[in-house]
């Protein structure tokens, strides 16, 4: 496995001295029973359907990925060259693992599997996606989503 | 992610963030957080490894289950995975030119499809051995014309992407577990495609073309560039 301190120069430097924007602590949100979780998954790999527009790098948009659509329809249009994407083509829950998900759900673990998960273009500021998070936010709301689990690659 | 995880705490969702990399997740300080030690593009293991990408997704839930406090960064412990030293491309690749290795590579990709019950090869919208000749013709004076629906430049850029899905997917059409470092080593090192691609970022990079020198950056990684392998 390639942890950042095992990837070569340049890249390592250029990942790991990132910019990052300063956030407030914000309050946590105070979860409910693990029965009453309705989980969504929410990507920053640039995930498309087969067919639709790729991503373009620093993207403030996201596309919603019906959990039923077939793994062979879910294309990565993150194509940067900092992470490995063998895992991905071999195996989606590499990087959306939703049927690990709904695993967990039929194990009565959560209380459900969201229907529609989400994916953002990664490298982007987050900053620059505010509005269109808190769009994805509100949609997740109205589709009885709680949580969210923020998968990176 | 960890930005994200601001805005939806916010807005009244519980987040749990999986995080590759922990200088970041520690700066941006979202409400809770899982540092994992996979290589990046990897955020739940290894492919196929059920019971691990199990264990990260019920270790990364089991954080809501902390009291409530500051922002929490856990470390998730797993072991290596070792390489695959038995680990071959399943066929012959000893050929003149780009798009004879193409067709060779397209019995082992098709095997590989069946074997994997899908694709992700066709984000350019290209057929694999079109992908090739696109790449290839780009920025000869005889180039392929670009379909409608995406400017070129992003369709050179994302048949790159598909050149690559489609002889790392190939790679795998009689199984295996070959290292993302086993697969790269033998796409840059020993393909005429991973060598197109190299020459094609060096002409995009000299390029007087803006869209094309904005793509060049992104084709190649750092350390299979002519220019790092000449310690330039």
């Amino acid at each position: 496995m390639v942890r950042l301190a095992d990837i070569p120069e340049p890249e390592r430097s250029v990942i790991a001295e990132l910019n990052c924007p300063v956030y407030a602590d914000t309050p946590p949100v105070t979860p409910g029973a693990a029965a009453e979780r309705h989980v969504a998954i929410v990507s920053s790999a640039g995930f498309i359907l087969r067919g639709e527009r790729p991503m373009l790098a620093n993207e403030t948009g996201y596309r919603a990925i019906p959990a039923s659509a077939p793994d062979g329809d879910v294309l990565c249009s993150h194509v940067s060259t900092n992470f490995d994407r063998s895992g991905f083509q071999q195996d989606l829950n590499v990087m959306l693992p939703r049927d690990r998900l709904r695993e967990l759900e039929q194990q009565g673990e959560i209380g459900k599997a969201a229907d529609t998960h989400y994916a953002f273009m990664g490298a982007t500021s987050p900053e620059k996606m505010e509005d269109k998070a808190r769009e994805v936010g509100r949609s997740m709301l109205a589709l009885g989503v709680n949580t969210v689990v923020l998968a990176p690659v | 992610m960890s930005g994200l995880a601001h805005y939806f705490e916010d807005a009244g969702l519980a987040t749990v963030v999986v995080a590759l990399v922990r200088e970041h997740v520690v700066s941006m300080r979202p409400p809770r957080a899982l540092w994992v030690p996979f290589e990046l593009g990897r955020p739940f293991g290894p492919p196929g490894e059920v019971g691990l990408q199990l264990r990260v997704l019920r270790t990364t839930l089991a954080l809501l289950e902390r009291p409530p406090g500051g922002p929490l960064v856990e470390d998730f412990v797993a072991q290596d995975f070792a390489p695959d030293d038995g680990w071959r491309f399943p066929a012959e690749l000893d050929c003149g030119s780009v798009l004879a290795e193409a067709a060779a590579v397209m019995p082992a990709w098709q095997l590989a499809r069946e074997r994997l019950g899908k694709t992700t090869v066709g984000i350019s919208g290209l057929g694999p051995e079109t992908a090739v000749e696109f790449v290839a013709r780009y920025l000869s004076p005889d180039p392929l014309p670009n379909p409608k629906g995406m400017a070129a430049v992003a369709r050179v850029r994302f048949a790159i992407d598909d050149i690559k899905a489609f002889y790392l997917e190939a790679a795998l059409a009689q199984g295996g577990h070959p290292s993302s470092q086993q697969l790269r080593d033998w796409f840059w090192s020993e393909t005429l495609a991973g060598n197109m691609i190299r020459e094609f970022q060096d002409r995009a990079l000299a390029s007087a073309d803006a869209n094309l020198n904005r793509i060049a950056g992104s084709l190649v990684p750092a350390e299979r560039t002519f220019g790092y392998l000449r310690g330039n």
